[in-house]
């Protein structure tokens, strides 16, 4: 199946799933139009219009600096998709190579997968807040950290998948064809992981805004100027009985944004999983 | 007495909007104490028959397009599904190839056969036991008593399908059908589990339906045989009859890929070709393709079955037997 | 007589299953457990059995898929099973293997013309993708396929297609030993026979020796020169495929024989 064939039948007859992602793209749209879009400068302080509600000029109300809520939530679409895919990345690259070379490399994988174990003990939030503290509140720090706590279930997952597909006959016929370790590794076996991994890539991107806003709220994640939605829940908090849209409207984007990323992965999974397909394909 | 009678019997598999045909207009009789055979390699839809005749295409993709299935007279496809699993609850059985998945991994052997009992019967706990015994001594398996507490990962693939057998006799069925029972086996366990499936037709008076894809199979235990290509009945006869003279050219195409274990042949007559998958539209004969006899009919007529003597059926427009 | 191409002395593979963690005991499996067999040039030889006996094992030991764990296999006067991966790699464009199962021998997101090409990459045969992709058409032709068929991806094909790519791919680097671990097993029967011929002439043709395992009697018999039967990992008997079948010496072999079904009336 072709890569646009694949993509569309994942919508076809999915409601649910083309909702998330029409939101999805318009939080792209957001984040690349930043500067065009945002009425107000995000960062701007107007001390005359401090916790004003909404209406006009300031559409969405403006938070207790006096700043433009709706520009800095639009802003905000920004660092929620930049954190988003920089923890992917990390995760995926970090996790897949660990996972996959642990599976393949079997002594090292004694030792690595433990270290995993151990990282995987901590609960997720617990395991983030001791990595920031190590570090400077920046947004790099951030990706990292949170890209660090989600490389140890990639890891996990593409652990047991490396392990099966082993095993599986074209690897036995790769060895004895000649090919080498990085061979098999990069050219048989990563190419079956493929699939597995842009699902897992979608929860992650979901979890990731759960992290960071988490993170924000507590004031361990990005520094508090910079507009992300968690940042607007953490700094307004305070007047959530005076001005409660200020944390209505970013929670409800926070929790928008990872519900439709959480219903397109479903959709992700039920359709290109090798797992579900293979089964499909061998009646 | 004719015990199974199937007519005229359609199958078609819903896929992508448009049924598609699996078996067309199959026709077979199975009188009580008899042995059909059905033969065919994977795709003809000998399995797919074997289950509308159980009743276990409901939840499938497969439909019941047309036709009747008779079963001691009556029709099943016309009574009530309630009625209908009544019946084949209760006169019919099925074994499978592979025992071990029809074996749930996580319960005692005796536990399965006796939950097999007490869905057509009320016993007492003892009563259970005792008949779990008398089932295994039946399918002959070697010291009951200790088997009875094993798992199935503990027991032989031969085992295994013995244990299969006893719960499909647990209902005392008038019919079993066993779809390749014996072809995840070793061929010494296979010789053991037909003998066994003969005796106890000996000694029970159950007709059998037997699916394999081994002619040499259906050859040693059948009385008939019905041998299938692309979801028809390509030629049915008495098994002495067809054995002696084969008459359409995909049978002989069958026996000729079978390489002998007791000749010397250079060269196997195969059947060039491939076989079809069920989105193929084929016109005439499905078998033109790779049949060495076609000429220009067969590919634009389908053929009708047509007896080339009593009781031998062949759906060819050029059968190869020495008919009289 | 000539030096035997393969000869292998007191085979042993033996697995353990178990132990290492938690309340497990160890236990070894004697797959193989001491099998002693030679193949000449141009011959083959069936090794046949039931399942579980380890005729499998065997093969797969040849191939240094599995670990051997005692025994010697020389093979053109090297034994194989000492040497280091390194120096056994060159040797595996002459030691090739031919899968059961075609649906899981072929990887699903490498096209024909891929999976065809690495071997010969990998053994420095071709320069240039141009010397390659004409290479695997002539393999291709010679296995009954189309040359074009080679941008096309495994899930294209039926079962039997491939399997003669999967054979495709073992001919292409012109090997001295073939093992073919129940090549056709896995096939419809009237499959079966077309590649049973298939593999029959391309053995014949190239001259190749060939490691026949099967449980299917019928196409031992049609294959081979000679024939050692395989019992709980030992050899019961070895000899010429006449003597093996028609005076079968020890009663295991009878028993296999006697256990086919057979097609009365059959006329030759």
């Amino acid at each position: 199946m072709s890569v646009p064939a694949s993509v569309a039948s994942v919508f076809r007859g999915r409601v649910l799933a083309t909702a998330g992602t029409c939101w999805l793209l318009v939080v792209g749209i957001a984040a690349v139009g930043a500067p065009l879009l945002a009425p107000f400068d995000p960062l701007e302080f107007d001390p005359f219009v401090r916790l004003s509600e909404p209406g006009w000029p300031h559409l969405l109300g403006t938070d207790h600096f006096g700043r433009d809520s709706l520009s800095r939530a639009i802003y905000g679409a920004r660092m929620a998709i930049l954190i988003g895919s920089g923890s992917v990345l990390i995760a995926l690259v970090a996790g897949g190579l660990i996972g996959m070379l642990s599976a393949y490399f079997v002594r090292l994988g004694h030792f690595l997968m433990r270290v995993v174990d151990v990282l995987m003990a901590f609960p997720a939030l617990l395991l983030a807040l001791v990595l920031m503290t190590l570090l400077d509140r920046s947004v790099l720090n951030t990706i990292i950290v949170i890209g660090i706590v989600y490389a140890t279930t990639t890891a996990r997952i593409l652990f047991g998948m490396t392990l099966k597909l082993k095993r599986d006959v074209f690897v036995d016929a790769a060895i004895c064809s000649g090919a080498g370790h990085a061979s098999i590794l990069f050219r048989h076996i990563l190419p079956n992981l493929v699939s597995p991994m842009l699902v897992q890539a979608s929860f992650i991107f979901a979890f990731a805004q759960l992290q960071a806003a988490a993170l924000d709220f507590l004031g361990l994640g990005l520094p508090p100027e910079v507009p992300s939605w968690g940042n607007m829940l953490s700094e307004e908090r305070v007047y959530v009985t005076r001005a409660p849209w200020l944390l209505i409207f970013p929670g409800a984007l926070i929790i928008l944004s990872v519900f439709s990323m959480n219903l397109v992965g479903d959709a992700l999974r039920d359709n290109i999983d090798p797992r579900f397909k293979d089964d499909i394909a061998g009646v | 007495m004719v015990l199974l009678d199937i007519r005229d019997l359609d199958l078609s598999i819903a896929r992508g909007g448009e049924l598609l045909p699996v078996v067309q207009g199959i026709s077979f009789t199975v009188e009580e104490n008899e042995t059909l055979g059905i033969v065919g390699e994977s795709g003809c839809g000998k399995s797919l028959t074997a289950l509308a005749i159980m009743g276990l295409l409901e939840g499938s993709a497969v439909r019941i397009a047309g036709g009747s299935i008779h079963f001691q007279g009556r029709n099943l496809l016309a009574l009530a599904p309630v009625e209908r699993r009544r019946v084949m609850g209760e006169r019919m059985a099925m074994i499978f190839q592979e025992p071990m998945t029809s074996l749930n991994p996580v319960y005692r052997i005796g536990d399965q056969i006796g939950e097999a009992i007490l869905q057509h019967r009320r016993m007492s706990r003892k009563q259970v036991h005792e008949r779990v015994l008398e089932l295994l001594d039946l399918v002959r398996i070697p010291d009951p008593e200790r088997l009875i507490d094993s798992f199935p990962h503990q027991m032989s693939g031969g085992q295994r399908q013995r244990v299969m057998i006893a719960m499909a006799l647990a209902c005392d069925p008038k019919l079993l059908i066993a779809d390749e029972p014996t072809t995840a086996l070793d061929v010494t366990v296979q010789k053991d589990v037909l003998e066994l499936m003969h005796s106890l037709q000996t000694r029970t008076g159950m007709s059998i339906v037997l699916i394999s894809h081994d002619l040499a199979v259906i050859a040693e235990t059948c009385d008939k045989v019905a041998v299938m290509y692309r979801g028809r009945i390509v030629e049915h006869a008495a098994t002495s009859a067809l054995f002696s003279n084969m008459s359409h050219p995909y049978t002989l195409g069958l026996l000729g890929s079978i390489p002998a274990h007791d000749q010397d042949v250079e060269w196997l007559d195969a059947i060039p070709g491939r076989v079809p998958t069920l989105d193929e539209l084929i016109s005439g004969c499905a078998f033109h393709p790779r049949c060495f006899a076609a000429k220009d009919s067969c590919r634009t007529v389908d053929p009708v079955a047509a007896a080339v003597a009593p009781a031998h059926f062949v759906r060819c427009h050029f059968p190869q037997g020495n008919s009289t | 007589m000539t030096r035997p191409l393969l000869e292998v002395r007191e085979l042993r593979t033996h697995f353990s299953v178990g132990g290492r963690g938690f309340m497990r005991r160890k236990s070894v499996i004697r797959a193989v457990d001491g099998v002693s067999f030679s193949i000449h040039e141009g011959e083959v030889l069936s090794l046949v059995g039931e399942s579980g006996c380890g005729k499998s094992t065997v093969g797969r030991t040849l191939t240094r898929l599995e670990a051997a764990t005692a025994g010697t296999a020389m093979f053109d006067g090297r034994n194989i099973l000492n040497l280091s991966p390194a120096e056994f790699r060159p040797l595996r464009r002459d030691i090739q293997m031919i899968f059961q199962d075609p649906f899981a021998s072929l990887n699903p997101r490498l096209s024909i013309e891929r999976a065809l090409a690495e071997p010969l990459f990998i053994h420095k045969l071709v320069r240039d993708r141009w010397t390659a992709r004409k290479r695997i058409a002539e393999t291709l032709e010679l296995v009954g396929m189309d040359a074009k068929s080679m941008s096309r991806y495994p899930h294209e094909f039926s079962g039997g297609q491939r399997q003669r790519i999967g054979i495709a791919r073992v001919m292409i680097l012109t090997p001295r030993l073939v093992i073919a671990d129940e090549p056709v097993s896995a096939l419809d029967v009237s499959i079966q026979a077309q590649v049973l011929n298939l593999l029959k002439k391309l053995q014949r043709d190239s001259g190749v020796s060939m490691l026949f395992v099967s449980h299917d009697l019928g196409a031992v018999r049609h294959i081979s020169d000679r024939v050692a039967v395989m019992f709980r990992g030992k050899l019961v008997e070895t000899g010429k495929k006449r003597q093996i079948f028609e005076t079968p010496r020890h009663e295991y072999t009878r028993r296999l024989l006697e256990s086919i079904p057979r097609i009365k009336g059959r006329v030759g």
